[in-house]
């Protein structure tokens, strides 16, 4: 008999932070089965081994950098590469990048995420950015052009960015351009060629649901961000005057567009919510959610690159201490100033969708080379 | 569900079905009774006047001992035999501190501590006086001595009495009201007439429609006294808690600020006996539970009984190392012998498994933030105290920590986040000096 001294509380809730990765983990990897089911379908079986391989690629090159750091700091490698979660990396890495990209391409940008992403900083836990999306950043940077001899279609975001500079102008220019992405619903199922993981919006949509009954992820990050995104473009659409299509309005079926196209969704569920690289507390969150927001819609619409849903996050894990100190304090006392700090966030989203509706309509190819737009895809 | 703030408690299984049906047993000290000479910040021989000699007869309620200085509480005799003088001995707060030992002759006469009062007759300023006489402290754990919160009822308008009891495993304020509903009502109206307010309301878990159903039985004739049913959450029982919950009203350091008293159920019933009886605290309801203790039950025992012969009656210890708790397993302390004795702030003696520590790196996910009742943000305090950055453990309002134990219980990373904050406090406290 032995009596154990313990600082209180003795008692532990059940959720882990091993349960929380795994289910992460599963529902990425549901994503990741759809997509080999889509493309093992549409494109045929190579396609899908594509897939595999690139998973396989990104997860071995994962294990392989956290081993070689482990050994560096001296830890026991096993448990250092149990406890770092970098496959989770490594799986929403795979999911952003098209089914076209080479696999040295996945294993540079994989190593580059982890080792500049998540170790340099002290590994998990002390990240500044998003892991998975320093990698992605460094494909869009480096490896445009690294492309297998597979052959999709160009995405509908490339498309929609270079051709009509984000504004179909008439209902017939809407039509032409779902028609070749199979309509409303492929784009709602998510049936056309992207990223791998992230044009299944119905299916991100119900396991991100999934995620937040869980309580793995937390509501207010994907309800903030994508309600901002749907405010700011219906705004646009109202100031642009975008047509109405089949009798439904443009200021709704514009904003329906833009969540369904592109990384908006995936990013919203999967990538914002990262805990290590948002605030801690609800108010930050709600900001920090509200300025990814307001910056894609800002990308998208008035910047040279097709899709902004990457970048905007990247920028908003740069502001992440700024708002964790400018929130720091007992909460019931800062809620003021929380939302005073979100009232003005909005307001200047505001005067930014203002200026996107003047932006809209130009077509980006003048900016950026076309033979370039057709390599840089999602995101 | 707002969109700034987390939900500031968290449901926490209450593991009450180990207890909460079982015949309440009575217990007395085989030899000896230890009896705590502390009461709030007073403690030892220095604090207190000696009221019997050594060698002197006593009898359950007899009064041993009183403060002298500070807030007055006088102590009774729990049990009746010889007083034999004053040990060191380990006591409930982690601390040794001197008891009075007195040798049991087993056979519980009493004399009347005090006269009963007719509170009904009596002015406010009366029935005030007559609880600091009769020594009834809080008993919810805290031990504060009830009196001083109807000294200057001011701007209060009502009472709550909390009979919530949310930490897991306890459960001997449901068992005291259970048994003795009456008199939980004529506390009340005790406290009522106190506090000069005319609402009380009786705060119970949802989760025990049973004791709701006994309690509104019981209401019969009393004017301004009603059950008010609260959530199943962590920490329901704090009474910040309970007056955001109630009132929907915050405050900065008293409840009063807010015009609300909250009295323990146990405190209401013992007030209820000293005034219908004369009778002093002199035994306590203990919950003995948890997953390593061979017979979970509730136990009545004279204060100063030592957890040793409980634990004994019990049927002992079920693990081979075990985390000894007295209170509950949230905020209790954990002692290393089971030498200390039932006080008249114990209400429980949790026993647990050890299980290793097994924490591992933050993952910030803020949970802690979002449930902390205070509303602090346990995780900023503790990269704080990593940092060691004196005025940021201030800024981020560490001192208004109560340690209740739900940072720590809801990590998912399994880090000891309670202690970063209480290291944080003591920080704070020290640079104060």
């Amino acid at each position: 008999m032995k009596f154990k001294f313990h600082v209180s509380p003795s008692i532990k809730g059940n959720l882990t932070t091993q349960e929380i990765m795994k289910e992460l983990t599963c529902c990425l990897l549901v994503l990741f089965v759809l997509a080999c089911i889509y493309y093992g379908t549409n494109y045929g079986a190579d396609y899908a081994m594509q897939a595999v391989a690139m998973l396989a690629a990104s997860l071995v090159t994962t294990f392989i950098c956290e081993y070689l750091f482990a050994k560096i700091r001296k830890r026991d490698p096993k448990s250092e590469i149990k406890n770092s979660f970098g496959w989770v990396t490594a799986i929403i890495l795979t999911l952003m990048v098209p089914i076209t990209m080479r696999i040295y391409a996945v294993v540079i940008a994989t190593a580059f995420a982890i080792i500049f992403g998540k170790m340099l900083f002290g590994g998990f836990g002390h990240n500044v950015f998003n892991p998975a999306a320093v990698g992605r950043a460094v494909i869009f940077a480096s490896f445009a052009g690294a492309t297998t001899d597979l052959v999709t279609s160009a995405t509908p975001t490339t498309t929609i960015a270079s051709n009509l500079g984000w504004m179909p102008s008439s209902a017939d220019e809407l039509s032409q351009f779902l028609s070749q992405y199979g309509g409303w619903s492929s784009l709602f199922l998510g049936t056309y060629p992207g990223a791998l993981g992230e044009t299944f919006t119905l299916a991100i949509v119900i396991l991100g649901i999934f995620l937040i009954v869980r309580k793995i992820i937390d509501w207010r990050v994907p309800v903030v961000y994508l309600g901002t995104i749907f405010v700011m473009t219906m705004v646009v659409a109202i100031l642009a005057g975008i047509p109405s299509y089949h009798g439904i309005p443009g200021f709704l079926w514009y904003p329906v567009l833009h969540l369904l196209l592109g990384g908006a969704v995936f990013g919203a569920f999967f990538m914002l919510t990262d805990p290590v690289t948002s605030p801690t507390a609800p108010a930050g969150r709600t900001i920090f959610a509200l300025g990814a927001g307001i910056l894609t819609v800002l990308i998208r619409l008035t910047g040279n690159l097709p899709e902004g849903c990457l970048y905007s996050i990247l920028l908003m894990n740069m502001f992440t201490p700024m708002i964790e100190s400018a929130l720091d304090g007992k909460q019931l006392e800062i809620q003021t100033k929380a939302k005073k700090m979100f009232a003005c966030l909005a307001i200047i989203g505001l005067a930014l969708a203002f200026y996107s509706s003047t932006q809209i309509g130009k077509s980006e190819t003048a900016a950026v080379p076309q033979a370039e737009v057709k390599e840089v895809d999602q995101l | 569900m707002s969109l700034f703030l987390g939900s500031m408690s968290h449901h926490i299984p209450g593991r009450k079905e180990l207890t909460d049906s079982k015949a309440v047993v009575r217990l007395l000290p085989k030899k000896e009774a230890y009896i705590p000479l502390v009461a709030g910040r007073a403690a030892g021989q220095n604090s207190f006047n000696i009221l019997v000699e050594e060698g002197e007869a006593v009898q359950v309620g007899t009064k041993l001992a009183e403060t002298k200085s500070g807030m007055y509480v006088p102590i009774y005799s729990s049990v009746s035999g010889t007083y034999k003088g004053i040990v060191k001995r380990m006591h409930s707060t982690l601390r040794p501190q001197e008891h009075m030992v007195i040798e049991c002759d087993g056979k519980q006469t009493s004399v009347q501590a005090f006269e009963p009062l007719d509170y009904k007759h009596a002015t406010r300023e009366e029935c005030v006086d007559f609880v600091k006489n009769a020594g009834i402290v809080g008993l919810g754990g805290a031990g504060f001595p009830t009196y001083v919160k109807y000294g200057k009822p001011d701007g209060v308008e009502c009472v709550l009495i909390n009979a919530v009891e949310c930490e897991p495993y306890i459960t001997a304020d449901y068992r005291n009201v259970m048994d003795d509903p009456t008199d939980l009502i004529i506390g009340a109206d005790i406290m009522k007439k106190m506090a000069d307010v005319q609402h009380v309301y009786i705060c119970i878990k949802e989760s025990h429609p049973d004791l709701i159903a006994k309690v509104k039985e019981n209401l019969g004739g009393y004017q301004g006294i009603e059950v008010r049913p609260v959530p199943d959450v962590y920490p329901m029982g704090w009474e910040r808690v309970l007056v955001r919950e109630v009132l929907h009203r915050e405050y900065n350091n008293l409840p009063a600020e807010a015009g609300a008293i909250v009295g323990n159920a146990s405190s209401a019933i013992a007030i209820a006996k000293a005034f219908t009886k004369g009778e002093p605290i002199h035994e306590k309801t203990v919950t003995v539970s948890g997953n390593a203790v061979k017979n979970p039950q509730n136990v009545v025992v004279p204060v100063g009984t030592p957890v040793s012969e409980i634990m004994e009656a019990c049927g002992g210890y079920t693990a081979e190392t075990v985390r000894l708790i007295a209170g509950g397993p949230m905020m209790g302390r954990t002692i290393v012998n089971d030498l200390f004795v039932v006080d008249r702030a114990t209400n429980a003696i949790t026993v647990l498994e050890d299980v290793a520590d097994d924490a591992i790196a933050c993952l910030r996910c803020g949970r802690c933030s979002d449930h902390c009742p205070s509303g602090l943000q346990p995780v900023r305090i503790k990269e704080a105290v990593q940092k060691n950055d004196l005025d940021e453990m201030i800024k981020r309002g560490a001192s208004s920590c109560i340690e209740c134990g739900m940072c720590t219980y809801i990590c998912p990373s399994h880090i000891d986040v309670t202690e970063h904050v209480r290291k944080a406090k003591r920080v704070i406290a020290m640079k104060k000096k």
